[in-house]
């Protein structure tokens, strides 16, 4: 079954890199506007071996982790405890839901202006973008805790620490997984959006340099980069994910 | 030694004057779900509590698990009142109530991690009630991929393992077909006969009520209220047989009479 629907994947994928290879080729399109595969494998190998290479990497790789490292570590303390304490989310409810219903990219140019074009504002909006699913779904894991498994621990003399260690958190630690993978995703497009808006480093700001100059091969292969990293982290988040939900059903 | 310090082998648990009563929602007053019940319950007995829905039974247990409030009057357990949950008493909810993400030895290690048990291999604890309650085999596996019954008698382990005196049973087979809620009664019964812990067991079942029992509170509604307290002298151990003996057969036209009223 997981075979047969990995062959019929993989097929999906080679038709379209094989039509992708041919067209250009057969005159249908113009190669200058839609690449083909190997010229950006080419490409790829080409850009590797620069010098900005591995720094450009290193400043986008760095601006995701310090901003999405600070999404969970505020996102999530935070959702528990709005989750935990009714009064607090009546307080906050309102701006949280404000910035979740804003396109955080919108914030952009007014995080630029604070923060300058340097790495403090991607890792700015890497944290914005982060922090609200986080926060949000670890606010519903706590809400959706079950009253009856909150009151079997109190039979049993648990306190309120108690609760929250044997009860509360192990109960919303599926949903707080969800929003970090939710959050993941956001964080990323965060820190390349920002690169390409104004920055002096960083593999979004190299998208927009090989766009300007009309390179399409190069600018191919720096996108691909993006989406493999994300595919795999998302993947990793989702392995842990799935772990958590047999274990926790 | 003084008269007084003579623990009254009477009044195990003593329910006096208690009246429960819950806010309705959006402030349309109080609903009184207990009014004014009297009880009194010997060390040792198997106490049932009958009656229909809405008649306080399950308020009555949960005030002297302590873990509904009074609105008046006390629960004492060996003379002292109760204010709170205790070591002392165990409960077995009806849905259970385990930890999903628990397995089944994890799920009776709960309450003995929570009254922080020491000087003793929990796990070793656990796994004893897991085989005592006839789940040995199951020990990994989690609530959802068990059957109602299964889950109870985890619900049961887990009451049992942190060794209480009193063992308070809300409706804990009422989810279950009927069937398993006979087989799950008599091995309630069995493992009871073994240490003979002081048992209250809310249900709805008469003939439940009566083939555990050694007294009958019987309970009716509008205000919730004890109507009736009926000794049964069904000798022990009992069987399946128990239930079409004549005597049987009286008591459950008696619990019906003092239902109807």
């Amino acid at each position: 079954m997981t075979n047969y629907r990995m062959m019929v994947s993989t097929l999906s994928v080679m038709a379209f890199l094989a039509l992708w290879e041919i067209a250009p080729r057969a005159g249908i399109v113009d190669a200058r506007y839609t690449s083909q595969p190997t010229r950006v494998i080419t490409a790829g190998f080409e850009i590797v071996r620069t010098a900005g290479f591995l720094h450009d990497v290193s400043v986008s790789l760095s601006e995701f982790a310090i901003g999405f490292a600070l999404a969970i570590g505020i996102g999530v303390p935070l959702g528990l405890l709005l989750g935990r304490f009714p009064v607090l989310r009546y307080l906050l409810d309102p701006p949280i839901m404000a910035i979740y219903a804003t396109p955080h990219l919108a914030l952009l140019p007014i995080i630029v202006v604070w923060l300058g074009i340097g790495m403090q504002s991607k890792i700015a909006v890497a944290f914005v973008g982060g922090v609200i699913p986080i926060l949000v779904n670890s606010m519903a894991g706590v809400r959706g805790v079950e009253r009856s498994w909150v009151v079997a621990a109190r039979s049993f003399c648990a306190g309120e620490r108690d609760v929250f260690v044997k009860v509360i958190l192990p109960a919303s630690l599926p949903s707080v997984i969800l929003g970090i993978r939710l959050g993941l995703s956001r964080a990323v497009l965060g820190v390349i959006v920002a690169e390409m808006y104004q920055s002096q480093a960083g593999v979004g700001n190299e998208i927009m340099r090989y766009g300007s100059e009309f390179r399409t091969d190069q600018l191919l292969f720096n996108v691909l980069l993006v989406s493999l990293f994300g595919v795999a982290a998302t993947s990793a988040v989702r392995a842990l994910e799935e772990k958590l939900w047999t274990a926790g059903k | 030694m003084d008269a007084r310090t003579v623990v009254e082998p009477g009044s195990h648990i003593r329910v006096e004057g208690l009246t429960v009563a819950y806010e309705k929602p959006r402030g349309a007053g109080t609903f009184v779900a207990v009014s004014n019940a009297n009880l009194d319950i010997a060390r040792g007995t198997f106490v049932t509590i009958v009656g229909p829905s809405g008649c306080g039974k399950s308020s009555l247990l949960l005030t002297i698990a302590g873990l509904v409030q009074p609105a008046s009057g006390c629960v004492l357990v060996n003379g002292k009142p109760v204010s709170g949950p205790g070591r002392d008493r165990a409960v077995v909810f009806q849905d259970f109530a385990l930890m999903p993400w628990r397995t089944v030895l994890d799920n009776v290690r709960f309450g003995l991690e929570l009254q922080r048990w020491s000087g003793e291999d929990l796990t070793a604890r656990a796994r004893r009630y897991v085989e005592l309650v006839g789940l040995k085999g199951f020990e990994h596996y989690h609530p959802h991929q068990l059957s109602g019954g299964m889950r109870q008698r985890v619900g049961i382990a887990r009451a049992l393992a942190v060794d209480p005196e009193i063992l308070l049973l809300d409706e804990p087979f009422g989810s279950l077909d009927a069937q398993t809620r006979d087989e799950m009664g008599q091995e309630l019964l069995a493992i009871w006969e073994q240490n003979k812990k002081t048992a209250l067991f809310v249900t709805h079942g008469i003939d439940e009520a009566i083939f555990l029992a050694d007294q009958i509170v019987v309970m009716a509604k509008n205000p919730g209220r004890i109507t009736e307290i009926i000794t049964v002298d069904l000798p022990r151990p009992r069987t399946v047989e128990t239930m079409d003996s004549k005597l049987f057969i009286e008591y459950r036209r008696k619990i019906r009479g003092c239902l109807a009223l």
